[in-house]
This record gives structure tokens, sequence and C-alpha cells, in this order.
């Protein structure tokens, strides 16, 4: 340890005698402050409010402590909503994370192979993600339309189906088909993150390995894959929480039908709080999928130290 | 002499002063803000009404300020700006299912005055009972909407079919035809089947044409309709699976575009058929919805009413603004100019209005009948509840005994079991 001059010693002079300690916490207190207005009061404010029973129609205000959780419990369109959700999640989080990781490796190899950046390439990836999800959802939905709709078409035309599917109206198809836009839509954004990911890994790393006799399947398992473990690990938290809170693709394209079959978490606190105004439940509704959201994040840390204390 | 002047003056001055409200000339600067979901049509036509009020009032400006038409985005706006006591526009357009509850919030003002009881008698009794909240009026009726039957009468009349006047002559008529014109494009007959309002709309209309409803009446009836819905995509296979994501616009289209039979809409459909390049032009018609037989048909009302928010502080003022926007010259504009419907009933016999738009007069009775979904402030908390469940029937994914007992459950515990009583009264 070298010997410095603490900051706090350095007022001394102006009078003012502060720990370097005390310094730290208040030149970080903006920050600080910051995040508390715009993340923890807002947050804070939910769990109080998912505490009442308020029904502003009806003037109906009174404190009924975890009555809400205890309703919660016994709520089977909430647990509907989760699963819904989860189901919703575990899927497009899955097909976008692989057919990102392809595309990055595609545009990857088309840089790296001519030399030059073609920019197209990545303009055009990233056409549906630009899009804004309104928009986009209603461009699928006419896709979807069983009689006339493009997708139905060519499904017909390389005789996958016979016949048309009723990829809206049917309860089993249509999570699925909200499924596919997602991963359309958000594919591009996995696949950015790590082609950028990709860019980081030193090119001698490969020519070593090719020099020992490494095949591309094996420089990918044991160069590519690992040394891209944090970017993948933040495409999942991203995508994950995205996916989990995951409103108006769904909302636009099904409203949450047929009988419920798509209504996520999201889309039944929309409902609750807005369209029917229970506020206490409604908030209820939303801090259970904060605490899923959190509960998740938290998975994937815990699972990237571990990854990053093995290889170390 | 001077005791009798200063007498004189001094009544006048009483008399001034107890002179009613309305005679005492305006505030000058007084603006009046009209919030409202956006029509369609030319918006030229409502301003001109509204720059003639001005005329005819001067010194009160009225402001329009638009809301998007989504009706959904438009009850969110009301709900967050009148819970606070204090709203920043003075008169609102709001969809009679609001009414009640608005009202029992006591957002919205009284306006026993505004349309005195004499007058309702001019309008046709489903809006003004939708409007009624303890036995007062909160809103004026602007314009009115009811579910109609319409059909193909080009293909009717090929196939010597008369307009069916129940459900069964329906379900009939279709598949004769159907049989007959083997068309695998063709639908029998299209509805408004989504988990949304509209789906909400049709099952009351069927329910309603069964002497049942979803609360009180018969349970095995009510049961009973609802299968209604699902037999027409599963058992009698008129009406296409892809029913269970339509809306009004995608049955339009379908309809407009040649390839249904019969369509349950509203009747803004009908002058879009008769539009020039309209596929369907000339060969639709209209009529009440059927029922089941020894039952009356009971079209689903709807349509929009004008409330002053009671924190306005121009209620005199506004009271006069809707008075004009719901007078029968104004109303005969809007219905010439934009196609909305009046709700005065006299201008179904008005010569230069009918001579214009002769399917007015094929509404009128329609009108006349249309019933109000459930007059109840807990109505949105009920249609909520019962979307997703209308809608799982309607799929196959639950039977109606399932789907009824789950309405209840949700209701019973959104209100509470001593309150579920208040709650569906009158259902």
């Amino acid at each position: 340890m070298t010997e410095r001059p603490s900051i706090g010693a350095s007022h001394s002079t102006s009078g003012i005698r502060l720990s370097e300690r005390t310094w730290g916490y208040l030149l970080a207190s903006p920050a600080f402050l910051l995040v508390g207005l715009v993340a923890v009061a807002p947050i804070a404010a939910a769990l109080w409010l998912s505490l009442h029973r308020r029904l502003p129609v009806f003037g109906v205000e009174e404190f009924v402590g975890l009555w809400n959780y205890v309703q919660l419990w016994s709520d089977d369109r909430f647990w509907a909503a989760c699963r819904t959700t989860l189901y919703f999640t575990a899927l497009s989080v899955a097909a976008e994370l692989l057919l990102g990781f392809g595309l990055a490796l595609l545009l990857d190899g088309l840089t790296s192979g001519t030399g030059g950046s073609p920019r197209w390439a990545q303009v055009m990836i990233v056409v549906p993600w630009a899009i804004p999800t309104v928009v986009s959802a209603q461009i699928w939905a006419w896709l979807f339309q069983p009689d006339f709709g493009l997708l139905n078409y060519l499904l017909h035309q390389v005789r996958l189906i016979t016949r048309p599917i009723d990829w809206l109206a049917n309860p089993d198809w249509a999570i699925h088909a909200a499924i596919v836009m997602d991963v359309w839509k958000t594919a591009p954004f996995a696949a950015l993150l790590l082609l950028a990911g990709l860019k980081t890994v030193p090119r001698d790393l490969y020519a070593a390995a090719r020099v020992d006799g490494a095949g591309a399947w094996q420089q990918f398992r044991h160069i590519t894959l690992p040394l891209l473990m944090p970017v993948v690990v933040i495409v999942l938290i991203f995508r994950t929480m995205d996916a989990v809170r995951v409103f108006d693709a769904v909302y636009v394209l099904t409203g949450g039908g047929p009988g419920n079959s798509t209504e996520t978490l999201s889309i039944y606190a929309y409902k609750t709080l807005f369209q029917t105004l229970q506020f206490g439940y409604g908030s209820t509704l939303a801090t259970a999928m904060f605490l899923i959201v959190a509960a998740l994040s938290s998975l994937y840390l815990l699972l990237l130290r571990r990854h990053l204390q093995e290889t170390t | 002499m001077m005791i009798a002047r200063a007498v004189v003056t001094f009544c006048a001055a009483l008399a001034l002063g107890c002179a009613p409200a309305g005679d005492r000339p305006h505030d000058p600067n007084i603006v009046l803000v009209f919030k409202h979901g956006k029509l369609s049509g030319d918006g030229a036509i409502l301003s001109n009404i509204l720059r003639e009020f001005e005329r005819r009032h001067p010194g009160i400006v009225v402001r329009e300020e638009l809301l998007p038409s989504s009706s959904d985005r438009q009850h969110q706006y009301y709900a967050m700006n009148l819970d606070g006591g204090q709203a920043p526009f003075d008169l609102l357009g709001v969809d009679t299912i609001w009414v009640q509850e608005f009202a029992k919030a006591g957002w919205i003002a009284s306006l026993e005055k505004v349309l005195p009881p004499a007058e309702r008698e001019q309008f046709f009794p489903g809006p003004i009972k939708a409007a009624t909240f303890k036995g007062q009026l909160y809103a004026v009726p602007w314009y009115i909407d009811a579910g109609v039957l319409y059909y193909r009468r080009d293909l009717l009349d090929r196939h010597g079919v008369a307009p069916p006047k129940t459900w069964p002559d329906l379900v009939h008529a279709a598949q004769r035809i159907l049989d007959a014109e083997r068309d695998p494009r063709l639908a029998g007959f299209v509805w408004q089947g989504k988990q949304y309002e509209g789906l909400v709309c049709f099952a009351l209309e069927v329910l309603h044409s069964n002497g049942s409803d979803l609360w009180g009446g018969d349970r095995a009836r009510a049961e009973a309709g609802l299968r209604f819905l699902r037999e027409t995509v599963a058992g009698h296979r008129i009406t296409p699976v892809s029913v269970g994501m339509a809306d009004e616009e995608s049955t339009r289209q379908i309809f407009g575009s040649g390839r249904a039979l019969f369509m349950r809409n509203w009747p803004y459909a009908w002058s879009l058929f008769q539009r020039e390049g309209s596929l369907v032009r000339g060969k639709v018609g209209i009529a009440p919805l059927p029922s089941f037989p020894g039952y009356p048909s009971a079209p689903v009302l709807g349509g929009w009413m004008l409330a002053v928010p009671r924190a306005s502080a121009h209620q005199q003022e506004v009271g006069e603004l809707i008075r004009f926007l719901t007078s029968p010259d104004a109303q005969r504009l809007v219905a010439l100019g934009l196609g909305y419907n009046p709700t005065r009933r006299d201008l179904y016999a008005d010569e230069s209005l009918v001579g214009a738009r002769p399917l007015l007069k094929d509404l009128y009775p329609i009108f006349l009948e249309a019933r109000p979904r459930p007059v109840t402030p807990y109505y949105l908390l009920l249609s909520q509840a019962l979307q997703p469940e209308v809608s799982a029937v309607v799929v196959g994914r639950k039977t109606p005994r399932e789907a009824l007992d789950a309405v209840r459950r949700q209701l019973t515990r959104i209100v509470g079991s001593s309150d579920l009583p208040v709650a569906v009264e009158g259902l």
C-alpha cells in the first residue's frame, strides 16, 4: 500500500473534516438520489398500494395487509398468466439466443472473410428490431390471417400444411404465433450484442487452435463459447426481463385471447389496473411480476459468477 | 318621488340579481374544453356546429380536444383525469357503458336540469335508461348504435330464402345456401368472437334473445345461449373458426369482400358497403337480429353520450352546449355529414334526413328495442371477467357451465361476497 493523503485530510484546511468513506457517499449521492427517485420510489409505492384494497370508482380505500397476496394465491387467472408468461419466455428467449448466435456467426464470418464490413447485412438485420412493436404486431396479424395471410400461403406452397392453420383463433396456436413474432423482432438484438462480443475474441487464439489441429466445432466449443459467456448471460438477462414483461406484441396481436390462452402477466396487470381500475390488486400483480423478474435475473448472475470462478 | 324611484331601482336590481343565470350576459372569454374520441369522417362538420354555438353565445369559446378513437384508451384517460377531483375539460364524450361507473364515482354532474324529464320522451328509451343513475340523468345521448343483422340479399333471393327471424332459421338458411353454392370461400355467419368487449355484446344479444341473462335468469337457458355461440362454429359449421379472433372490422372485411352470407355488426358498415367499388354494393340487406322462437329480438345498445365533469366551473354554459349539440338541427347535420345516428326519435320521421338516408327507417324499430348492457357501475369489471370465459366457450376450451362458474368466482373475489348482489343488480 502506498501512502497517499486522504481526500478528507486535504479538505481539513477548510474546516470540514470528512472521512474518505463519507466523501465517497457524498459524491455518489446524486446518483443514489436519481436511482431512488426513478426506481426505488415507484417500486415502494406499488408495494404500499398492494397492501390496500383500492377501487377509486367505488370510493373503496382500505388497508388490508397481505389480503391481496392471499387472493393472488387462489386466483386461477394469475397462475394461468404465470404459466403463459414463463412458457412464452422460455421458448422465445431460447429461440432468440440460438437464432441470434447463428446470425452473429454469419455476420462475423462475412466481415472477417472479405475484410470489408458488409454494412447492408448488418442494417438489414436490425430492421425488425427498429420497427415499433405495435406496427410489427399489426403486420404479423395480417401475415397470420388464416385465409389470405402470407404465412399459410407459404406453408401451403412448400406442402407443409394442407389446411390453413388458424394461427390466432386457435388457443393452442395463438401463443406460438406470438412467440414467432417476438423471435423475429428480437433475434437481431441478440445477434448485435453477440456480434460485438465476437469482435473482442482475439483472432490469434483461433490461429493457435488451428495449429494444434482443432476443428471448427472444437474452436467454437473451447474458444468462442467460453469467451462469449458473459455476453450470452447479458443477452439472457435482457431478453428474459423483456419477455417476462411482454405486453404490446401480444396485446396487439391477440388481446390475451382466445380464452385467455395468451394472457401474460403484464396483460392481466394492465387489464386489472387500467381497464377495471383495481389499483390495489393490480399493484399486487405488478409486484409479483417484479419478484419473478428479480428472481430470474439473480439466478443468471449467480450462474455467471460461478462460471467466471470456474474459468479463472 | 325620490323614494319611489329608489324602490324601483332596488326592485330592478333585485330582479336582475334573481334572473336566471342563463339570461345574464356571459362572462367574456369563457373557454369550454370539449374532450371526445375522434369521430370518423370530416372533422369540419362538428367544428362548424361548434362555431355556430359560439356565434350564438358571444363570449364563449369552445375548444375541441381529441382523444384516440380506441375506447379503452379514452376510458383510461378519463379515469386518470377525473379521479383527482379536477378535470382539464368541461365536456366529455362517454360510452354508454361508462355512465353508471362515472356517476357512482362522483366524477360527472347530474344533468337533470339540462334535459328535463318531459324532454327525455323525445329520445330513445334505451340510452336514457343507460344514462340514469339512482333516478337522475347523468349524460345526454349524443348518437346511438345497436347490433343488426346484415345479409346478402342477392344470395338469399337466388335460393328463395327470406331473411331469418329466428336463430334456427338462420342456421337452416345458411346451411342450405352453403350446400347449394359449394363455394369453399363463402362463410355462413360471421360475428365478433375475439376476446374483447364486442364479444360480450354479441353474447348478450344471444342470451337476451333467449329470455335469459347472465345472472338472475334461468341458468339452463343461459348455458343454452352460450352453447349456441359454440355450435355455430363446431356443430352447425356455419361460422369459420377464425371468428375466434374477429372484431368488427375484420368481419366487415370478410362480408365486404363477398365471403359471408350473414354478419352481426353495427350499422356503420352499411354506408361502406354501398360505396363505389364495394364488391357487395346493392347486394346487402339489413334486418333485426334473430331470436330464439317465442322471444323478441334483443339488439345490444351502443353509442356515445355527453357528460360534464363535476369539477367544471362552467356548468351553466356547458349545459347550453349540450342542449345545442343534441338539438334536432345539430343531430341532423351530424347524421347527414358523418353518418352517426340521432338519439332523437322524431328525426326518424324527418323527410330531409330520411330522404337522404333511407336506412334510418329500418333502424328505427331496432333502436327502439335496443337494450343496454347491464346497467351497473360494475359493468367494466363484469365485462372483463366475462370476456375470457365467453371466448373460452367459443373456441371450445370450456363448457358454458364452467365459464359461468368462473365468472361468478372472479366477481366474488373482486367485489367481495357481501357486495356481489349489489354488483350484479339488474344483470
